[in-house]
């Protein structure tokens, strides 16, 4: 019983230390291209650490493209969603938590059901609206549209639920006000979920790809996936060490926050989970 | 008068900015799809009404026939294996016998963290014949076998999507079944245990049905994910899907015919008519997801 117990224990974590290793092969074999110069890249047979490491791969990236001038796009556009759907999508959260009004059921089951429309539907006609009124070629795009979007409200409604009502009744007693108790005393508690929702809005806008290759044509406009592909595909094609290069730096950002804020950032990912 | 009013007017003003976005940039853009799908709009000129034949000339076009065959070919491969592939996953994870539970989950979880740019680039690189690792450390070193084309063979263009794909979305899956098992009472398990019924036998009598609702739900997701998949297709094969267009999935069809041939109406009936299939599979998962 106890040899067949530890065998048991044994199998388990070979399996699943196998699925684990399979994970983590692409990650690593994607890093350690980066460090090879080119040549050594497409060398057969294949160098499994490199040897001749390098930064020039990095180098050549930044000095020779436009990837860091996208980067600071991406990182422009990410921090005004994350500020302008955090704030819409809590406001509006609290508002369908926390107040009895006619319409409530309705109206939040209309928001929710928004989560069903597919993007193909409405890419086309936005591509022609966005024309008309002079957004093609801008940022604008990416951002506007999502900035009240029904994922975040659900969340933050759910999130807001707990507050306790007391809190609530005590603030506007004191005179706060509507905005006021929403902006003084929920915010404050609701920070924890605040981040989780940041999180998940920075990480999503980040890694966008559909929207930018649609709606950007300027490359000083271009976000970080859109110049990844760019790189890889259109302009300077089989320039791989280029390409593993921009995957680590573009990675690096999510990397940093997934390393700090592990736990939020894993309900986060839970709830893209959810999403899907 | 404003003081009055305000705190009844508050909860609609906080609700506002949704409804006015949606208005401009989902409700209306739905009903002008509709529209546009029923007009020949090609390029900058707005064409002549044309009724449905848009959608007519869309059934019988072989590259829509095609797309929609290569995707329904890869949700068949891909929807079992990560389906499966997280149930089984997420009851070892879930095992008392697994240390170190935390780091694995982590692990698995971690390629949700990269965009779906950098993991087609990844494999890209880890696939590349030759000098990929697979082929050349896996295949040709402790195999001693051909490299494989995994990247410009027509018929491994599907079966290369879906590694990719386990790869990419299995922690979505282990997200959606560890919160299944959480669902299930522990004492059922301790009832099959003291019956002295073995793993694998708990495993078919017990998790496996009360699991049947999160299956479904997973299912409905994974189909829906894959009929809107565009940027895994789009960096492993280009617009064209590859070679004789094996890699072409429906996401890629309706980008290629809207923004590279700026067919419009034509895109937009291709756009409609997948979005329905959609929207229908969404309404099932929701159905789905209540009775839980």
């Amino acid at each position: 019983m106890r040899y067949q117990m530890l065998a048991s224990k044994l199998i388990i974590h070979l399996i699943v230390g196998a699925g684990a290793l399979l994970m983590l092969l692409p990650l690593y074999w994607m890093v350690v291209s980066a460090f090879k110069p080119l040549p050594e890249i497409m060398t057969v047979p294949v160098t499994f650490i490199p040897v001749n490491a390098t930064l020039e791969n990095f180098k050549g990236l930044l000095t020779e493209t436009f990837f860091a001038r996208s980067m600071l796009n991406s990182t422009a556009i990410a921090l005004a969603n994350v500020v302008l759907q955090v704030f819409f999508c809590s406001l509006a959260g609290f508002a369908f938590a926390k107040y009895r009004f006619p319409g409530r059921e309705v109206l939040f089951t209309l928001v929710l059901g928004t989560v069903m429309i597919p993007q193909y539907v409405t890419l086309i006609p936005n591509y022609i609206v966005m024309g008309r009124i002079g957004w093609l070629d801008t940022w604008a795009p990416l951002i506007i549209p999502g900035i009240a979007n029904a994922f975040g409200i659900f969340w933050m409604r759910q999130y807001i639920a707990t507050v306790p009502d007391e809190l609530l009744d005590a603030a506007r007693i004191d005179g706060a006000g509507e905005f006021g108790t929403y902006w003084r005393i929920v915010v404050p508690i609701i920070k924890p979920g605040l981040v989780t929702l940041a999180l998940f809005i920075f990480s999503t806008s980040w890694n966008e790809f559909l929207l930018p290759l649609v709606y950007l044509r300027s490359k000083e406009l271009y976000t970080v996936q859109l110049t990844m592909a760019n790189i890889f595909r259109v302009q300077y094609k089989f320039n791989y060490h280029w390409a593993m290069a921009s995957a680590i730096l573009a990675t690096l950002p999510m990397g940093i926050l997934f390393a700090t804020l592990q736990k939020q950032f894993i309900s986060g990912l839970t709830l893209g989970g959810l999403k899907g | 008068m404003l003081s009055a009013k305000w705190p009844k007017l508050a909860p609609y003003v906080f609700i506002s900015p949704f409804f006015i976005v949606f208005l401009v940039f989902g409700a209306f853009p739905i009903a002008f799809s509709g529209a546009v799908s029923l007009i020949d709009w090609s390029g900058v000129k707005m064409g002549e009404f044309i009724g449905f034949r848009n959608y007519i000339n869309l059934i019988q076009d072989p590259d829509f026939v095609r797309a929609v065959l290569n995707t329904v070919y890869l949700l068949l491969l891909s929807g079992p294996l990560t389906i499966g592939g997280g149930l089984v996953l997420a009851v070892l994870l879930n095992s008392q016998l697994l240390r170190f539970k935390g780091l694995f989950r982590t692990i698995f979880y971690l390629p949700m963290a990269v965009s779906l740019v950098v993991s087609a680039l990844a494999f890209t690189m880890l696939l590349n014949k030759p000098f990929g690792l697979v082929n050349d450390l896996i295949i040709r070193q402790i195999f001693n076998q051909e490299p494989i084309d995994f990247l410009t063979n027509p018929t491994l263009a599907i079966p290369t999507l879906t590694l990719l794909i386990i790869w990419r979305y299995i922690g979505n899956d282990l997200v959606i079944m560890l919160a299944g098992l959480q669902s299930i009472p522990s004492d059922l398990y301790e009832a099959s245990r003291i019956d002295g019924a073995s793993p694998f036998q708990t495993f078919i009598h017990i998790t496996l049905p009360l699991m049947v609702p999160f299956i479904l739900f997973d299912a409905i997701l994974t189909t829906v994910n894959t009929f809107n998949l565009f940027a895994e297709p789009y960096i492993l094969f280009g617009t064209e899907g590859g070679a004789n267009q094996a890699g072409l999935t429906t996401g890629l069809l309706v980008f290629r015919v809207s923004f590279k041939y700026f067919k419009f109406g034509y895109g937009a009936a291709m756009a409609y008519l997948l979005g329905v299939v959609i929207f229908a599979l969404s309404l099932l998962q929701l159905r789905v997801g209540q009775k839980d």
